[in-house]
């Protein structure tokens, strides 16, 4: 069915003209996309240590006025990545690595908007000083994770699982 | 010099990084590469941006941890960085890109050093950046940008 999908993707109009400006276009988006990941895991695993009690020092609150840039890291890769896919549909709906990728990017998704709305107001109640309790440095360890996850996902896609969907 | 690339790609190593059937050589060495990436670069953005006034209540000194981080993700980076280079060797070595990435390091490594002199050298981090610490946080933004870019494109220009 996505590979179907894919066939389809790949013959629409957007797919083709990326496909036509591919010479610039694909080491463009790859350089933003190494650039936006080292924004959101800078400024979004400095939150999650914070979470998981290093800091202590500095209200979580305080730290959280830097998320607008792990949302600018991420915008800017979700955007890149939707170029790569358009472009190259079957590369990657055919290839079990991408759909991993996807997985610990739902994983990740699920976590921030449990964190934001369960625990993001009394997350941000809690004095400097104070240690967290449990659901939040567990939202932070599965947080780390999971964009770790991403990361690694993503980085293994050339080499493992690729050619599946290959010549379609 | 090229004899010297060529020796290196084709030691017992560098073939065993290039072309090792186990997801454990290349690809994982690659991997790690930019998990060490984003170890230096992410703390090294979130500071710069600090100093630059971005996010103000947050203390400078709460920031004195980055460090660290940024050390072991350039371990990480410098030691697997040199598996990939010999690895590829004979390629990556006639490269003008390489240069201008390990240009770019280079530089950001120094400016890296003095930012921590500059901030962090004399007791508590003052929250007021000097113009001069402004400056280095600026240059650091931009060559660890460099370093990203000219590192990606090495893949593309001959």
């Amino acid at each position: 069915m996505f590979l179907t999908f894919a066939s389809w993707l790949h013959k629409t109009p957007l797919s083709l003209g990326f496909q036509h400006q591919v010479a610039w276009l694909w080491p463009t988006c790859e350089t933003i996309h190494f650039a936006g990941l080292a924004l959101l895991l800078g400024v979004a695993g400095m939150f999650d240590l914070r979470l998981l009690g290093f800091m202590k020092r500095v209200p979580i609150s305080v730290v959280k006025d830097f998320m607008p840039w792990a949302l600018v890291g991420f915008t800017l890769n979700l955007l890149t990545g939707m170029i790569f896919v358009i472009s190259e549909p079957a590369q990657y709906f055919g290839n079990p690595t991408w759909w991993v990728k996807v997985a610990f990017l739902i994983v990740a998704g699920a976590n921030a908007l449990i964190f934001e709305t369960a625990y993001g107001r009394r997350a941000a109640a809690i004095p400097a000083g104070e240690d967290t309790p449990m659901p939040l440095k567990i939202i932070a360890g599965v947080s780390l994770i999971s964009w770790l996850g991403v990361l690694v996902a993503g980085r293994f896609l050339p080499f493992v699982g690729a050619g599946v969907g290959a010549g379609l | 010099m090229e004899d010297f690339l060529l020796r290196l790609q084709e030691s017992d190593f560098g073939v065993w990084v290039s072309s090792a059937p186990t997801i454990f050589a290349y690809p994982t060495i690659l991997m790690l590469h930019t998990v060490g990436l984003a170890m230096i670069v992410g703390p090294a953005w979130v500071l710069d941006m600090r100093l630059l006034g971005y996010g103000a209540r947050l203390p400078v000194e709460a920031l004195r941890g980055a460090f660290r981080i940024m050390w072991v993700g350039f371990f990480i980076n410098a030691s697997t960085g040199i598996a990939l280079f010999i690895s590829e060797a004979d390629d990556k070595g006639l490269k003008w890109i390489f240069w201008v990435k390990l240009l770019a390091i280079a530089l950001a490594l120094v400016v890296t050093t003095r930012l921590r002199r500059a901030v962090f050298g004399g007791g508590v981090a003052s929250d007021v950046a000097t113009p001069s610490a402004r400056s280095l946080a600026k240059a650091s933004l931009f060559l660890w940008l460099a370093a990203i870019t000219a590192g990606r494109l090495m893949a593309y220009i001959k």
